[in-house]
């Protein structure tokens, strides 16, 4: 049997993917066999039908829409690239000092930008780092007032003695004052205590203080 | 081969073309006869063309819209099925070619390159069009999109007949099989425009075929052995 003897069985194959050679081979065949030959007329059917629904028909109007649309795009495309050059080349009219300070601007942009930039590959801070933050603001501002409290201390013990045994009706008063004080930032301290990083609750307590530290000056002062 | 008689109904009103295998209609070459020195050849002047569009050149564009031009619109049509949108779709395809033009590579010929793009535009309208008729009240969405009656010539009920088979077939086979049998691209063309195999081409002409033959032979029944 040569090998270009096709049989029915080889049909759909050379359908699909036959070559020149086995196209001729399974015509010689279908010239014996009427269902090969009418399977290859239907097939060759559709294809000639296929051209039924080729339509090159111009419409003359298409291409100058075409053209028209074509280059406003490109007239668009070429106004926003020259945008920028135009910009800059506006700056030439300007005189000297604007220029000047037109490119001073531009430094600063650039600077402010690259640091921005710096900032932004950093990484934004992350909540573990707010939380750092916080916490040494706070730590700070009760080391601060931990200072401040025994710097008090010390003026309070330098007046102990004419406050304990006031011999003055306003040493008296004083002593009463420095109790309501006392009173009053020991309170302060308390709601501190529970709600640290309340900054309103920090602002009273040190005005108390304050306070404290001005009565206590006042008294060392009527000692001296 | 001897000329016996087609199986199929409309074998009659067809001419009796000699499809030869392997002898396929080059890109363009079968509208050189309408539009002579318009028509791009494969090969240089594809790439020629290709380095004038990206120059900006518009009458490249023009070269192009001649070598190429009515067998978009005739793709076109094929997959959207009236004139007006199939030219919406080949000017969308021009000024989609004119935006992307620099990312053209050169791994694909310049042709396919650009019936790749109007294959994805007529799918985004095909889409687009869907949406619109799914929020109207009158979209019958079983219906699939016919074909508009063209201008009289040839034989309008087989061509009828088939467009409403080829409608009916899936998504990739009427691609091949509108790109391979009415456009006349080579599979390996007809591959790297729809991203395939050519084996995958050839396979699913192959089935368009056997579906469309199927869908064109008229129904078996008592009264067709009485005739």
């Amino acid at each position: 049997m040569n090998a270009m003897n096709r049989t029915c069985k080889d049909r759909d194959r050379i359908f699909e993917d036959g070559s020149a050679a086995e196209w001729a081979a399974l015509e010689v065949h279908a010239a014996s066999c009427a269902e090969c030959a009418g399977e290859i007329r239907a097939w060759r059917a559709i294809s000639a039908a296929a051209q039924e629904m080729r339509d090159y028909e111009a419409n003359p109007a298409l291409w100058a829409r075409i053209a028209s649309a074509l280059a406003v795009q490109q007239q668009e495309k070429t106004r926003r690239g020259k945008w920028i050059w135009n910009w800059l080349r506006s700056l030439q009219v300007l005189p000297l000092t604007l220029q000047t300070a037109a490119a001073a601007a531009l430094v600063l942009l650039l600077t402010v930008s690259a640091g921005l930039l710096y900032r932004y590959e950093r990484g934004p801070a992350t909540a573990a780092d707010s939380h750092f933050l916080k916490s040494r603001a706070l730590a700070d501002v009760q080391r601060t007032e931990s200072a401040y409290v025994q710097a008090i201390e010390k003026l309070a013990a330098e007046t102990k003695p004419q406050l304990d045994q006031p011999d003055t009706p306003l040493l008296a008063s004083y002593k009463e004052k420095l109790q309501v004080l006392d009173s009053a930032i020991d309170d302060l301290r308390t709601q501190a205590d529970m709600n640290p990083s309340n900054a309103h609750l920090r602002y009273q307590l040190l005005a108390m203080y304050q306070e404290k530290q001005q009565t206590l000056e006042e008294v060392l002062e009527m000692k001296q | 081969m001897g000329t016996v008689g087609l199986a199929l109904p409309w074998q009659s009103r067809i001419s009796a073309v000699q499809r030869q295998r392997e002898t396929r209609v080059e890109p363009s070459q079968h509208l050189a006869g309408s539009d002579g020195e318009a028509a791009a050849s494969p090969g240089g002047d594809d790439a020629a063309l290709a380095a004038a569009c990206l120059a900006g050149d518009l009458s490249a564009y023009e070269r192009l819209y001649a070598a190429h031009g009515a067998r978009m619109k005739n793709l076109a049509r094929n997959l959207l099925g009236t004139p007006v949108d199939a030219e919406d779709a080949v000017q969308e395809t021009f000024l989609k070619i004119q935006r992307r033009i620099a990312s053209f590579r050169s791994q694909s010929s310049f042709s396919t390159w650009v019936f790749r793009i109007l294959i994805n535009t007529c799918y985004d309208a095909r889409r687009s069009r869907l949406r619109k008729k799914e929020h109207s009240i009158e979209a019958d969405e079983s219906e699939p999109a016919m074909p508009e009656p063209r201008a009289p010539g040839g034989h309008p009920t087989l061509r009828m007949a088939l467009e409403r088979a080829v409608a009916a077939l899936t998504k990739h086979q009427r691609d091949v099989f509108l790109l391979y049998e009415v456009e006349g691209f080579h599979h390996a063309e007809i591959a790297s425009m729809l991203e395939i195999s050519e084996t995958a081409s050839k396979n699913t002409l192959f089935q368009a075929k056997r579906n469309l033959r199927q869908l064109l032979e008229p129904p078996r029944g008592p009264a067709a052995g009485l005739r």
